[in-house]
């Protein structure tokens, strides 16, 4: 009797459960309505974690917009899938590949370094995965390690230099010194830079780089004044950069020479405050640009947030713009497909109109100069200075370097 | 700029940076001597001041109280975990304390994580030091005079409190001979909270005074204790003065050999390392090890 009993309840909780489960795809009339996962390796901790930060909140933002209007390819919700990488390569390889293999991820986005991005693209034909760049700036992810699942919308590098470089031709200063951080990335750009000027017919007067970690940089900025420069450039980042920055202002550095820089963002604002008051360089996304698509953005994020996106959020936000428009275009996350869909896709982006080139995979856009100035609030704010055309700024198929 | 104002400038700028060091240094020496464990969280109370300190000046805005308020924070922070944990660990071998230690960093940075975030964060110059002074026309902050200061009167201070005070006493008594001073009636594991406490305190004192050069940020436990190491080699593993003496040198060797060999910036202070280990193994004051 007990044991009868037993089984008819047993029996009649999996009858319901399945009507239960069945019960979302029948009412929505979907029968696929799988949802289109999105793997996010991302550093929110270790040294760009305060980058990585960034890029996952416009990935989340993009998503919740995206399902609140019902989704992609006729319903189907977006699922972001995150693991955070430290910043290490293996750790990002290893995050990647399981949510490949456990969860059948087959698009990528929101790897933060660019080192992480260089040991991911090897595998991406193993995966039939594709991986959108939301910040990566390397050159050679596409140069001479372009695969063909990898796109980048986001500016590089090189062309974050060049806007600086173009910058530089309209600019009354003459001679040029340089500080840089003493491994890979501040020496090439230091010596991009260091072309740059000698095209322009200016002088260089020679660089000097601090080890990583460095903390006091009163005999670099002492090295820096007796220089007799009138204008020097910061290839610094993290603490080292905030530190920099600081102590330049408390030795009046800015009141001597202009200082630049190759990126000037939100996030290094806020470290430093009024130190960077003065700052010219390059922005990947300045809020503050006039067209319609990027209000509408700014209008949103603020109504979501309470505060103005920042640089990386926009720059990766625009990755996730371009990832949609490639789904919407493909009609399918097939791989194939959504890799064909890509190539040469044109949208309307929060940059005004962006092409992603189909011979190197680079998102072609505009670049703008800014300068870091007091906004409304008496807070320092980047205000576009100069804007360029992406035919300017955009380096010729798999190239890093400009022959003009 | 002539050479003599080159020189007197770059003089104070090593005195300033020598007075960030000895802050760093002294308290991991102290503990050393008196407890024989190499605290490894000794960057991370460095850090933790600067947080404090930052948290301290937007509140209360004064420099003052967030001086006051991170090293006393830091201080019984320290002396609990000396309480609770390791009190309990003085029985096991070496290799115990800096497993502990360890996870204790572990343990802070990710509440410093949680309470602050990830984004480094501004701390300005208290408005009183915030103006410069011209030494041969070149402009030269008057906060890296206020460093230096501050370095000369701690330093002061430290010595005679080691000095003219009971609890100094006890301290210099202890890390001589422990049993001794335990026989002669002395609660030996008082003195051990008070001295940890105490080096915690000083290593955020000078998170404090660091974070308006460099920002409070995540990354200053790492880069700390590497230094804090280096002084306490240096200067010989429990030596006071020592660590004064190994602050100042370091600072002189960083500032004029980034000067007049930036290449070797990094190698500078530990060929200094180097030198010093190969002529004196025990370090400068320390006893032979």
């Amino acid at each position: 009797m007990l044991k009868r009993a037993g089984g008819i309840t047993r029996r009649t909780v999996l009858q319901s459960a399945s009507v239960v489960l069945a019960a979302p795809a029948a009412v929505r009339g979907v029968v696929a309505a799988d949802p289109i996962k999105i793997g996010m390796p991302c550093a929110v901790t270790g040294a760009a974690g305060s980058v990585g930060t960034q890029m996952r909140r416009a990935c989340e933002f993009w998503a919740k917009q995206v399902n609140t209007k019902g989704g992609l390819l006729g319903g189907r919700q977006i699922q972001l899938l995150f693991e955070d990488t430290g910043g290490n390569p293996a750790t990002c390889v290893r995050k990647a590949q399981e949510m490949v293999e456990r969860d059948g991820v087959r698009i990528l986005t929101a790897i933060v370094a660019s080192n992480e991005a260089l040991a991911t693209v090897p595998k991406l034909a193993e995966w039939d995965a594709i991986f959108v760049s939301g910040d990566n700036g390397d050159g050679r992810l596409t140069g001479e390690s372009l695969v063909p699942n990898f796109f980048r919308p986001n500016v590089s590098g090189p062309m974050g230099t060049r806007v600086v470089a173009l910058w530089l031709r309209d600019s009354p200063l003459k001679a040029f010194y340089g500080i840089g951080m003493d491994y890979a990335w501040g020496h090439n750009s230091m010596d991009v830079f260091e072309q740059e000027v000698k095209k322009s017919g200016r002088t260089f007067l020679g660089a000097v780089y601090s080890p990583i970690g460095t903390k006091d940089f009163s005999t670099y900025i002492t090295k820096i004044r007796q220089s007799g420069a009138d204008g020097v450039y910061l290839v610094l980042s993290g603490d080292d950069y905030n530190a920099f920055l600081t102590q330049a202002k408390q030795y009046r550095l800015g009141d001597k020479m202009q200082m630049l820089t190759e990126i000037a963002d939100e996030l290094v604002l806020q470290a430093t405050g009024d130190a960077s008051l003065g700052l010219i360089g390059s922005s990947r996304y300045p809020n503050s640009l006039d067209n319609p698509k990027s209000k509408e953005f700014v209008a949103a994020w603020k109504a979501e947030y309470g505060k103005e996106p920042w640089m990386f959020e926009g720059d990766q936000y625009q990755s996730c713009m371009v990832l949609q428009a490639g789904i919407e275009k493909a009609g399918s996350v097939e791989t194939a497909k959504l890799r064909a869909a890509l190539e040469g896709l044109q949208i309307d982006s929060i940059k005004g109109p962006i092409t992603i080139r189909a011979c190197d995979h680079q998102g072609e856009q505009p670049g703008f100069a800014v300068k870091v100035e007091k906004g409304p609030d008496g807070k320092p704010r980047p205000n576009v200075i100069a804007s360029y055309p992406a035919s300017k700024v955009t380096p010729a198929c798999k190239q890093m370097t400009y022959t003009d | 700029m002539d050479l003599l104002g080159f020189l007197v400038t770059q003089c104070l700028n090593a005195f300033s940076q020598a007075a960030l060091l000895f802050f760093l240094g002294v308290g991991l020496t102290l503990i050393f001597g008196i407890m024989r464990i190499v605290n490894f969280a000794h960057g991370t109370f460095y850090m933790l001041g600067a947080f404090i300190g930052f948290t301290t000046g937007r509140i209360t805005g004064s420099f003052w109280m967030a001086l006051i308020v991170a090293p006393v924070v830091a201080g019984a922070i320290g002396a609990a975990f000396e309480l609770g944990l390791l009190r309990r660990l003085y029985k096991r071998d070496a290799s115990a304390f800096l497993m502990v230690t360890f996870g204790l960093t572990l343990v802070l940075e990710e509440l410093i994580r949680l309470t602050w975030g990830v984004q480094p964060l501004e701390v300005p110059v208290p408005d009183l030091f915030s103006g410069i002074v011209f030494l041969f026309d070149e402009p030269f902050p008057i906060y890296r005079l206020f460093l230096a200061g501050a370095g000369v009167v701690v330093a002061i201070a430290i010595w005679q409190f080691l000095e003219r005070t009971r609890l100094g006493l006890l301290i210099r008594a202890t890390s001589q001979n422990a049993e001794m001073v335990h026989a002669l009636g002395v609660d030996v594991n008082m003195v051990r909270s008070a001295i940890f406490g105490i080096g915690c305190g000083l290593a955020a004192l000078g998170g404090v005074l660091a974070a308006p050069l460099v920002t409070a940020s995540l990354g200053m436990a790492a880069n700390a204790i590497i230094d804090a190491f280096v002084i306490v080699i240096i200067g010989g593993m429990g030596s006071f003065l020592g660590s004064l003496i190994a602050a100042v040198l370091v600072a002189f060797v960083q500032v004029f050999g980034n000067y007049y060999f930036p290449d070797f910036a990094l190698a500078a202070m530990y060929m200094l390392m180097l030198l010093v280990l190969v002529i004196r193994p025990g370090g400068l004051l320390g006893k032979e090890a």
